[in-house]
């Protein structure tokens, strides 16, 4: 278009955030410090199964928001996006996270090397299981072929290395071209983003299985990969957001991101954190409501005793029913104000909805009961450990780590991606 | 025949050819610069039967033209609830109600139990309910638009205008109507030709 566009401040004032490198630094120390004192702790505490339960839900959270990251960086690059050029940057420098987020894995490791898995994952200890439940111990037999603790490691080695892979990969190129301006970076991005996007199908949805579903190993459900992904959308859509808002109102990238990247950057939010997990989450819901078979809704049973039949209310209504009544709207998308109080919301909605599904343990003794009733009167004390200190402390560690290590990310590699070759395209990026 | 418009087309030639109705005057722009620059103009001078025409969408031209945003998207919200809650009487009704109502003929409840739900189960209704809701939102945000937009409409003056063809290509147009009560042709003609415009012509209606 031949009118003239607003001149845009490309000085390094606007786009490099060297003042952000030391603040990340001690953030991220302090988080080190905090997790690795928690978990010395934690191994004395009597009950290591809830400690170890709440790393997995922290350590997953902070791992879905990087990984929310990442696919919105293959998606950008898969469709040849425009529009997202200017807020690729803080993409790349959340998504980066994955090559050390691996460490929050080790220690499972640990526990695995000396012989106590069975704290949390209950298929690691047969002999275990079979005294409690005899039932539940044969079905999860017939699995052991995938079920093993050698396999799972494997397993798990290969999702973190392949997301330590796609990471570099992606942000590694990004950057390559901000000092060589080679087109070459984008055409290969581009090419490799399909083979990527199958590999990242296929490590969460898997993950997902490993480490959240067999926690019940007895229950399943085909749609839960999905569901795990749909989360690690609401998280990183959000803290993608976050971080934008933020380095904004730190003075960065003044006139380059605009009301109308937020609008979609708010969009996403919508349409992946809100709706698509809603139709997820009811999808799993209603069929096995429907199919009503004991060995499925049993799940479904210990998220409505006690506590947890309030958590999963204020997951329904925090997760949908309010967000999607705030978000609909043009104007709470694209005036900042609004979109920041959605995207920190949206973040403890994934947060919570972790919670719901890492926490609850289905109780082994519901076969003896005739009536739903009777379990929820039976049940009707059981504590969701809301409260539990293990819960905040070691998502401040976490999140201290995730935070600092972002921004570090940030400072060294610059805030915009300036030599790419739609970035004319994304800074005059308007929604019609 | 009498004409509606206080002015009318010069005739061309003959007297034999009746004369016709003024549609508006159609100015030719070569850059949607000068464009929106006149359509800020235009809207200004207080016209408001017109209409910008550009082979492209031009990000600001609504701004230029003031226009204002559609309550199109209330409407349809409104539709999509509507479908919601058709969806949930049709399936209480035809699962749940065991009296008669009268929709063209008598019809009545079928109460079935199905795998020991409750006749009115949520959960089992929602697949329908939402289907409803997406059925309605996008049939009345087709049909609304429509009705909006004056549509459908068989032809349009300025179809048969040869200037006008380039409007697919790579001229930009604003065209005012004789109806506006400031249309006065031949000032309003010069007015056009003032904002830039690189041609100016009247059409028929």
């Amino acid at each position: 278009m031949s009118e003239s566009a607003p001149a845009i401040n490309l000085t390094p004032a606007n786009i490099r955030a060297d003042a952000l490198a030391t603040p990340g630094t001690g953030l991220r120390i302090l988080g080190f410090a905090i997790l690795i004192i928690a978990f010395v702790m934690g191994m004395r505490t009597p009950d290591q199964g809830l400690f170890l339960r709440t790393w997995m839900q922290s350590w997953l959270f902070v791992t879905s928001i990087s990984l929310g990251a990442l696919f919105f960086l293959i998606v950008h690059h898969i469709t040849h996006a425009g529009w997202s050029v200017v807020v690729r940057r803080p993409a790349e420098a959340i998504a980066a996270n994955l090559q050390w987020l691996w460490i929050g894995f080790l220690p499972f490791v640990f526990y695995w090397w000396k012989g106590e898995l069975d704290f949390i994952f209950p298929w690691a200890n047969l002999a275990a299981l079979k005294e409690i439940s005899l039932a539940e111990a044969e079905l999860v037999a017939k699995k052991s072929a995938f079920l093993n603790e050698k396999f799972f490691m494997i397993r798990a080695a290969v999702y973190v290395l392949t997301w330590f892979v796609l990471a570099r990969f992606f942000v590694g190129n990004s950057v390559a071209q901000d000092s060589d301006g080679s087109v070459a970076h984008t055409k290969k991005l581009e090419k490799w983003a399909g083979p990527a996007a199958i590999l990242f199908g296929l490590t969460t949805s898997f993950a997902a299985f490993d480490w959240i579903m067999s926690l019940n190993p007895a229950w399943f459900s085909t749609m839960f990969g999905l569901y795990f992904f749909v989360g690690c959308c609401t998280g990183g859509f959000a803290y993608i957001g976050i971080v934008c808002l933020r380095l904004q109102s730190l003075g960065y990238l003044k006139g380059i991101i605009t009301t109308e990247h937020y609008q979609d950057i708010g969009k996403l939010l919508f349409a992946f954190g809100v709706v698509f997990w809603a139709y997820i989450a009811f999808s799993q819901y209603m069929l096995i409501w429907y199919g009503n078979i004991p060995e499925e809704t049993a799940w479904f049973l210990a998220r409505q005793i006690g506590e947890w039949r309030w958590i999963s209310v204020v997951l329904l209504f925090g997760h949908f029913i309010l967000p999607f009544l705030f978000l609909i709207s043009r104007w709470t998308k694209r005036w900042r104000g609004t979109l920041l109080f959605a995207c920190v919301w949206m973040v403890a909605a994934q947060w919570f909805d972790l919670y719901y599904l890492i926490q609850p343990k289905i109780p082994h003794d519901i076969g003896a009961y005739d009536t739903y009733e009777q379990i929820l009167a039976q049940y009707s004390n059981e504590s969701a450990h809301f409260l539990s200190p293990w819960n905040w402390v070691l998502l401040i560690g976490f999140m201290l780590m995730l935070t600092g290590s972002t921004m570090r990310r940030l400072s060294s590699m610059g805030l915009l991606c300036i030599k790419d070759p739609r970035l004319t395209e994304s800074l005059r990026f308007e929604n019609m | 025949m009498t004409t509606l418009s206080p002015i009318t087309a010069p005739v061309i030639q003959g007297n034999q050819i009746p004369r016709k109705r003024l549609y508006g005057i159609m100015a030719e722009f070569h850059d949607p610069a000068t464009l929106m620059a006149a359509a800020d103009k235009v809207r200004m001078a207080g016209f408001r039967w017109w209409d910008c025409h550009t082979p492209f969408p031009v990000h600001g031209l609504d701004q230029a033209m003031g226009i204002k945003r559609t309550i199109l998207p209330v409407l349809v919200f409104g539709a999509g609830m509507t479908g919601t809650m058709i969806g949930f009487c049709l399936q209480a009704f035809t699962n749940a109600a065991s009296f008669s109502i009268w929709a063209l003929v008598w019809v009545t409840g079928y109460p079935f139990l199905i795998s020991g739900k409750p006749l009115i189960s949520l959960p089992a209704f929602i697949p329908v309910m939402f289907e409803l809701t997406i059925l309605l939102s996008a049939l009345s945000a087709v049909g609304i638009m429509f009705l909006f937009n004056g549509l459908p409409r068989w032809n349009h003056p300025l179809l048969a205008n040869k200037r006008f063809l380039r409007v697919t290509d790579d001229r930009f147009f604003i065209v005012i109507e004789s109806r506006d009560p400031r249309f006065f042709a031949s000032r309003t003609e010069q007015f056009l030709k003032d904002l830039g415009a690189k041609a100016v012509e009247m059409v028929e209606a």
